[in-house]
């Protein structure tokens, strides 16, 4: 009985949490390209393109790790841009 | 009967996965339990991590399922719903759930990048382009197909078209409450699935929306899709593609149990005639033309962009792509299943409700039931005059799902705003987000258009342009196509099948070049490969060729220029494919 | 305390009317620094005596000091590079000093760096009066256009970030707090203003901006041009009045320097005094609100505490 609780209980979490994920999917595609964006206008003087006075990007330089990492990574993934749009919305 | 069929069909499914199913994943695929998946490998928690394989089965399915797998058999059964079943599930296992397997896996092996990737890497750059191509024509084609076929619907039944007025309103109130205020998830949700029902309930019970005019309804919806198009994902699109899963779910499970449980005998003709009218009026041969009508059920070439755009990017375990990729597949051929079971007993049943006006115009409802042949003529007919007034290919599934219920307690008519509430909410959230993908789509598209003229490309490619344009181009299509939506649907599923075909070949490519499968499972991939794209060729040819001529002049223009474009396509695709195969051309999949 | 600017292009004697103004303001018994945060010192030549980078003493009531610019920006990035090699463990692998090679050069960083020197020479409470001997105008200007531009992109990024901070609210709500793997360490993203460290920067560095914006504008600085009677000296001048104006900066003085006064001139420079007489006619009537002091042209250039001061009370008073 007790184990079946617990199977009952960890399908619950387990659907929980896919429901959660389900109801935030397009919201957080959303959320990384904002992130992407302002992190690419921030580190413009590394990409070539104009980018704020140098003053405010050293100032928040040190706290722009994850934009950082966002902005590698989307870089790496730009030859399929195509797959990410299309697989995010779902046509059928 | 109808159990009979249901149970019959599981049992194919399931037999055939651990069968056929097990014996491509060991041959061909050859997963391997201990190689890291990308979603391991690459893990960043946005884009790539493991998801719990029930939870991705259930991701995946709902991605896949929508109005296509309801739509498609409700249309083809006018040749009998023997054949329609057959195509179910042998088109499913033969082709369909490999081209949904080999597209995830293959995807998988490459890192999760999508399956026009892949193919540009294994077959060339310019398949890249066609790929582009079919899917921009997909994506104005299913806009003018599903508008037409909620249009149909809509017209003829105030209840469906309050109900789902109301719950696009459930959807904004979700909304606010998931995103806006900091009420406990569960909760919200609970709100969310009880106000769904209340819109169904509702919409039975003071069916008030009433706009009968075919017209309007193309005009709403055309405003609907450029504004819901415009909002930002958590307004509107959101909330509703979330609350749609419980739809799905629920319509699912209820449908299951009622079509076990009815113990019904089909009614509805087994077979009609091989070349019953089933498209737009024109006598239909079944081969080749059966997969420009049931699409997702059987195959559909979008699955290979929806498992290779996230589904791929969250498998855990290459082990579990079977279950994920093949078993969805599967259970959407579950769904048609149920669809054909449903309107298969209860078809018949339907028509008998509106005797006098099918007598009315000018048809014979006793000789229908008798002669087989007779009811392959005029099938379609029937269930598309406005003057009898079923409402379609979805009124006459809607209504079927209806008596189905029926037979476990619940009031036909609800059950009929139920089912009309199920395809209707894929159907807007499909038009929202076919829209926001062909303006990217489109913007793609254009993109040679820079070098001629920059102003011009500047302004085709303006979001509210490319919105608008891609809205208008789908609702000139049915509003001053004659209200053609199953030439429509034909067209959509012909591109969709088109994607299939390229996802399939480049699967082929795939399996022999880098995998270096058996040749008897290579024969498993190619064979279905060719025989689908030899298929889809010549339902095209015949399409051009017996149903655009009998259109409207704007439809033989349009959809006759874009089938031409697609068949020019397809053929440098076909020989894209030769030269890369017989090169023995190896792309070095990342391991 | 009033800060005095001296603007001008190079050669035309901002040092030397700087360095005169300091000394007549010392002698009136104001506490006073006088700085050059040119990259071209002069300030040691004028005074004739060597000027280091840390403020000494001239004399009772006058420091001068002469800004090494490279070395602060050096100084700074510096410190920024080991801040940066603690929080972003996994870049240092990808050697960060190879990007701050690229800063040292990028635009604006000097700018920026002036505009500390400034910042931070005024945050000297001890002063009555600090004088700059500024960089080449154009330099000058970009860094006294600073405050205003940096507040545009700034207000700009924080729209931004709120806008990102409201999406992931949304997630949040749903979720709960967001947490990302971030170079192999588990970091709470937070939604809130006051949890987010670059809003938090953005926001204090506006305030920061906003009060030296207010503080060129205010009416304790002093921002004065030192030119010469010339044709296209005139249009220049003319045009940084309209520019700073725009900055909402006023500029005071005007100090036309080496000014011909010659009484009998020789043939050769006749033509150049009547430039200059229409000159001044052009300028005393297109010019207005603003005070022109000629400086004429000096057998030798001053040099030394006593021939500065000689200058002040003849002609800059």
């Amino acid at each position: 009985m007790k184990r079946l609780l617990y199977f009952l209980k960890k399908s619950f979490d387990v659907f929980d949490k896919a429901m959660k994920e389900d109801s935030t999917s397009f919201i957080r595609k959303q959320l990384e390209e904002e992130e992407n964006i302002f992190a690419l206008i921030t580190m413009g003087i590394f990409s070539g393109i104009p980018s704020p006075p140098t003053g405010i990007v050293l100032r928040i330089l040190p706290h722009m790790s994850r934009e950082i990492s966002i902005m590698i990574k989307r870089s790496a993934n730009l030859d399929d841009v195509f797959g990410e749009i299309m697989g995010t919305f779902n046509v059928d | 009967m109808s159990s009979l069929i249901v149970l019959i069909g599981a049992a194919f499914y399931i037999v055939s996965y651990f069968t056929y199913g097990k014996s491509l994943e060991r041959n061909v695929v050859r997963a391997d339990g201990s190689t890291p998946t990308p979603a391991i490998r690459l893990r960043d928690n946005v884009d790539y991590l493991p998801a719990h394989k029930f939870v991705l089965f259930g991701h995946h399915f709902a991605s896949i399922a929508g109005a296509g797998p309801i739509v498609g058999p409700a249309i083809a059964v006018v040749w009998g719903w023997f054949p329609a079943l057959l195509w179910v599930w042998f088109g499913n296992l033969f082709i369909g759930s490999i081209h949904d397997y080999l597209s995830l896996m293959a995807s998988v092996r490459y890192d999760g990048k999508s399956i026009q990737y892949v193919s540009g890497k294994l077959m060339g750059e310019s398949s890249k382009y066609i790929f582009e191509v079919y899917v921009y024509f997909t994506l104005i084609l299913v806009v003018a197909a599903f508008m037409g076929v909620f249009g149909a619907l809509a017209s003829k039944s105030p209840a469906i078209l309050t109900a789902s007025t109301l719950f696009m309103v459930a959807a904004l109130i979700e909304g606010q409450l998931l995103y806006k205020t900091k009420l406990p998830f569960w909760l919200s949700s609970a709100i969310g699935v009880a106000l769904t029902i209340l819109s169904i309930v509702v919409g039975f019970l003071w069916p008030f929306i009433n706009v009968p005019s075919l017209n309007t309804l193309y005009w709403l919806q055309f405003i609907y899709i450029i504004f819901a198009a415009t909002l930002p994902v958590w307004f509107l699109l959101q909330p509703r593609d979330y609350l749609n899963s419980y739809i799905l779910w629920g319509g699912v499970i209820i449908a299951t149990i009622a079509a076990v449980i009815a113990f019904r005998g089909f009614s509805w003709p087994a077979y009609t005639g091989f070349s019953a009218k089933v498209i737009s009026g024109q006598p239909s041969p079944f081969w080749p033309t059966v997969p420009l009508v049931i699409a997702c059920g059987a195959l559909s070439g979008f699955h290979s962009i929806v498992g290779s755009g996230t589904t791929s990017k969250q498998l855990d375990n290459e082990l579990s792509g079977l279950f994920v990729g093949y078993g969805a597949m599967f259970m959407e051929g579950m769904l048609s299943t149920i669809v054909i079971t449903s309107i298969g007993a209860f078809g018949l049943v339907v028509f008998q409700g509106f005797a006098d006006k099918i007598a009315a115009a000018g048809f014979d409802l006793a000789k229908m039931s008798s002669d087989a042949t007779y009811f392959g003529q005029v099938g379609a007919a029937v269930i598309n005059s406005k003057d009898v007034g079923i409402g379609g290919a979805l009124g006459i599934f809607t209504k079927s799902f209806g008596q189905l219920l029926n037979v476990i307690g619940v009031p036909v008519k609800l059950g009929i705003t139920l089912g009309g509430l199920w395809a209707s909410a894929f159907i807007l959230t499909t038009l929202d987000t076919t829209n926001r993908l062909a303006r990217y789509a489109f913007q793609e598209l254009v993109e040679p258009i820079k070098k001629v003229s920059k102003g011009l490309h500047g302004f085709l490619t303006d979001r509210w342009v490319a919105s608008i344009l891609a809205a208008a181009f789908g609702f000139f299509l049915i509003a001053k196509g004659g209200n053609a939506y199953t030439a429509l649907w034909a067209g959509f599923a012909g591109a969709n099948q088109l994607l299939a075909s390229i996802a399939m070949l480049t699967a082929a490519t795939w399996v022999k070049n880098v995998q270096k499968a058996s040749t008897g499972m290579l024969a498993a991939v190619l064979i279905p490969a060719f025989f689908l794209w030899i298929t889809v060729f010549s339902a095209l040819i015949w399409f051009l060729v017996k149903v655009v001529p009998a259109t409207t002049p704007v439809l033989q223009v349009i959809l006759g220029g874009f089938v031409v474009i697609m068949l020019v396509l397809d053929v440098f695709l076909v020989i894209n494919f030769f030269k890369n195969y017989n090169q023995g051309k190896k792309a070095t999949a990342k391991a | 305390m009033n800060v005095y600017y001296f603007l001008g292009k190079g050669g035309v004697g901002k040092t030397t009317v700087s360095a005169a103004w300091s000394v007549g303001l010392a002698k009136k018994g104001l506490k006073t620094l006088v700085a050059s945060i040119d990259p071209a010192h002069n300030l040691g030549d004028a005074f004739a005596t060597p000027i280091s980078d840390r403020i000494m003493h001239i004399n009772a009531h006058l420091d001068a000091v002469e800004v090494n610019i490279e070395e602060m920006i050096r100084a700074y990035l510096n410190e920024l590079s080991t801040k940066m090699k603690n929080t972003y463990r996994y870049l240092s692998a990808m050697n960060i000093d190879r990007y701050f090679d690229i800063l040292k050069n990028s635009p604006g960083i000097e700018e920026y760096a002036t505009m500390e020197a400034i910042k931070r020479l005024i945050a000297l409470r001890d002063y009555d009066a600090v004088v700059f001997d500024t960089p080449p105008t154009g330099m000058t200007i970009r860094v006294l256009a600073m405050p205003p531009v940096s507040l545009v992109w700034t207000e700009q990024l924080i729209k931004m970030r709120k806008r990102i901070l409201s999406t992931r609210g949304m997630v949040e709500r749903v979720q709960g707090k967001f947490e990302a793997e971030v170079d192999g360490e588990k970091v709470v993203l937070s939604s809130s203003e006051k949890e987010d460290p670059i809003m938090q920067e953005l926001l204090s560095y506006r305030e920061e901006l906003r009060a030296l914006r207010d503080m060129l504008s205010s009416d304790y600085s002093y921002v004065n041009i030192v030119t010469m009677a010339e044709d296209l000296a005139l249009f220049e001048t003319k045009r940084i009045i309209k520019l700073l104006d725009g900055f909402k900066i006023k500029v005071r003085n005007i100090f036309l320097n080496k000014f011909f006064e010659i009484k009998n001139p020789p043939d050769e420079i006749k033509g150049k005094i009547e430039e200059q007489e229409k000159v001044i006619e052009k300028m005393k009537t297109e010019i207005k609100g603003i005070e022109i002091k000629d400086i004429p042209l000096l057998r030798k250039s001053p040099r030394g505490i006593d021939e500065l001061f000689n200058i002040y009370s003849k002609y800059l008073a």
